[in-house]
């Protein structure tokens, strides 16, 4: 029995000795390939090496794609490396197709980018490297997809708030501008209830006297509202420029990022389609390009 | 006679100074005051002598500042000039030039050297003293000099009518000052209604050719202020700690101008504009590594022709944040000279 059982256990060591040295040549081979491909400068098969089920289905249209996850995770710890190796080639394709966005980086392998060289561009987002794809700053991006929208209305983002706050400037300097012919109403109003003072009131008439005088203090004191308002209305007119300025200046921002999608894209639907289909598109240009080295060109 | 006219002060005693030619003059001099008739009567004949003599010198100073064909001997004469005491208490001329006037007929004769003479020197009969007027500007500017308080050698170029004073001339402190709060006032606010562009850029060229002859031919040291064509040239705002809203505006307006404002690698905004020319706001901090913003205004272009105030005249939009702005963007003159 003993014997039986040793060789049993001698057996399934053997037979765990080759499942190991498999898995692990497997690995081997997986990490020699990669090594291989960035000697070769080969980024194409590196993108292929890091996420094999979405080049099997983007490149290959493979219907099941060929997932080498375990493998891929070898790599997870070392992916701000690969991103800076690979952003290299990548950055230098986006020159070319998005000529509008300026790269940043901020950390190893990191970049974020702004739309335009223009005074006080917007950050407009981070780029994923390894996965070739932009994350837009939502607030910033959905501003943009909004004033294309607006177009047909042949209105600018900010144009209905801009509207708004002119027409309260408006009212405003109206109240500043009619404060001589409320003085002269105070005036009059004021010789009115001295009068109503004065005069003799039978006392019949008394209730009606009253009444007079009512109306006279309530107007009066409707100016001196209309007076204080006044007094504030040039803080608020300056408040105003401010904002409108803001407001302006967004507009022309997204003015120049509009003219930028146009001019390389024809419109926003290509632009967004453009950006859906970048890894396909930049795979298939390191296939044309043979992986040809981009940087120093 | 000696060389020695400018020493004299302006109280009319030029016994006092004149040098004497002979000891016996002296004597005489020396006695008059105690003396007989016949030696008052040689002193004052010395006085009308020494007067007469003054008379000529001064002449021949006139001759010098209107004839002369050397830069060098114009300067002397003038500066002779503007400090010469022609009256006395002996002889006066009743016929007589100011000292600002003076000032003026040497910048003609300066100007005339270099064939550059554009301003016409007129004789009001009003006032009673010459005024340059310039073509294409006309009736609408009358330039003169008003002498500095307390000093006969510093003078303001001035247009009379609205008070503006254009720029500072000091002829001992060897100095040229322009002063960018009026040339702006006078020539980019009053001016542009009335006045054609050409008219004024052809005055600018003339303030501009002033500077350059003081400068060149006398080694005076001459600020330009905002008229500096050169690259080098840096615009200093009265507030260097500008908010960022002042160039959103810009920003604004230069895209309503069909410009685009453009962001550097320091941050600097830069407005690309006709042939070439480029207009920088930088934050000179960044670079000095100082900490507090401190933001001024180049010009380039490959010429070194164009000046911050060539920019202010030729692109309206411009123009107008500039003046929105002018208590942040004025560009500094030497607070020595004007406030």
């Amino acid at each position: 029995m003993a014997n039986i059982q040793d060789s049993v256990i001698q057996r399934e060591h053997v037979l765990a000795t080759t499942e190991l040295t498999k898995a692990v040549a497997n690995k081997a081979r997986y990490l020699q390939t990669l090594a291989a491909a960035i000697q070769a400068q080969d980024d194409r098969l590196i993108y292929q090496l890091i996420d094999g089920e979405r080049y099997s289905k983007e490149i290959q249209q493979a219907k099941h794609g060929s997932s080498d996850e375990r493998n891929e995770q070898l790599v997870i710890d070392i992916s701000d490396k690969l991103s800076q190796y690979l952003s290299g080639n990548l950055i230098a394709y986006l020159h070319e197709t998005y000529p509008f966005f300026y790269f940043e980086q901020t950390s190893l392998g990191h970049f974020q980018f702004y739309f335009g060289n223009w005074w006080d561009r917007r950050l407009f987002g981070t780029l994923d490297v390894l996965k070739v794809r932009f994350n837009f700053d939502q607030t910033e991006y959905k501003k943009l997809e909004l004033a294309f929208k607006l177009e047909i209305q042949k209105k600018r983002l900010n144009s209905d708030k801009i509207a708004a706050i002119s027409q309260q400037t408006d009212q405003l300097q109206s109240l500043i501008d009619s404060q001589d012919s409320r003085d002269q109403e105070k005036e009059k109003v004021r010789l009115q209830l001295k009068k109503l003072a004065q005069d003799k009131v039978l006392p019949w008439e008394a209730s009606k006297a009253k009444e007079a005088k009512q109306k006279l203090v309530e107007r009066l004191s409707f100016l001196t509202d209309q007076d204080e308002k006044a007094q504030q209305a040039y803080k608020l007119i300056r408040e105003s420029e401010e904002k409108v300025l803001a407001l302006s200046k967004e507009d022309t921002l997204i003015g120049y990022e509009k003219q930028s999608i146009v001019a390389k894209f024809g419109g926003f639907e290509n632009f967004t389609a453009r950006n859906a289909s970048l890894y396909r598109d930049y795979i298939a240009d390191l296939i044309a390009t043979k992986g040809r080295v981009k940087i120093n060109e | 006679m000696s060389e020695n006219f400018e020493q004299k002060t302006v109280t009319f005693k030029p016994k006092e100074k004149n040098i004497l030619k002979t000891d016996e003059e002296a004597s005489v001099r020396e006695s008059a005051a105690t003396l007989s008739t016949t030696g008052r009567l040689i002193a004052y004949n010395q006085e009308l002598k020494d007067s007469l003599h003054n008379g000529i010198r001064f002449t021949q100073l006139l001759e010098q500042l209107v004839q002369t064909k050397e830069p060098q001997t114009l300067f002397e004469a003038a500066l002779k000039l503007v400090n010469f005491q022609l009256d006395n208490s002996y002889l006066v001329f009743p016929q007589q030039y100011s000292r600002a006037d003076f000032y003026l007929i040497f910048l003609n004769r300066l100007l005339e050297l270099h064939n550059s003479e554009k301003v016409i020197l007129q004789s009001s009969d009003r006032n009673r003293e010459l005024y340059h007027e310039f073509p294409g500007i006309n009736t609408h500017g009358y330039f003169a000099f008003q002498l500095e308080k307390g000093t006969t050698d510093g003078a303001y170029y001035t247009e009379k009518n609205s008070g503006e004073i254009l720029f500072y001339l000091n002829f001992h402190k060897n100095i040229v000052r322009f002063n960018s709060r009026s040339l702006v006032q006078l020539l980019l606010v009053d001016y542009p209604d009335k006045i054609l562009p050409e008219a004024i850029k052809s005055f600018e060229t003339y303030l501009l050719n002033i500077g350059r002859f003081f400068k060149e031919d006398y080694g005076f040291d001459v600020d330009f202020n905002l008229l500096d064509p050169s690259n080098s040239a840096v615009y200093e705002l009265s507030n260097p700690q500008i908010q960022h809203s002042v160039i959103d505006q810009l920003f604004v307006m230069a895209a309503e101008g069909g410009r685009m404002l453009k962001v550097g690698a320091h941050n600097e905004a830069i407005l690309n504009l006709n042939e070439g020319t480029v207009v920088t706001l930088f934050d000179k901090s960044i670079q000095n590594n100082t900490g507090v913003p401190e933001w001024a205004i180049k010009v380039n272009d490959a010429e070194h022709q164009v000046s911050w105030f060539d920019i202010l005249l030729q692109y309206q939009f411009v123009r107008k944040w500039y003046l929105d702005n002018l208590s942040d963007l004025e560009v500094r003159s030497d607070s020595l000279y004007f406030n």
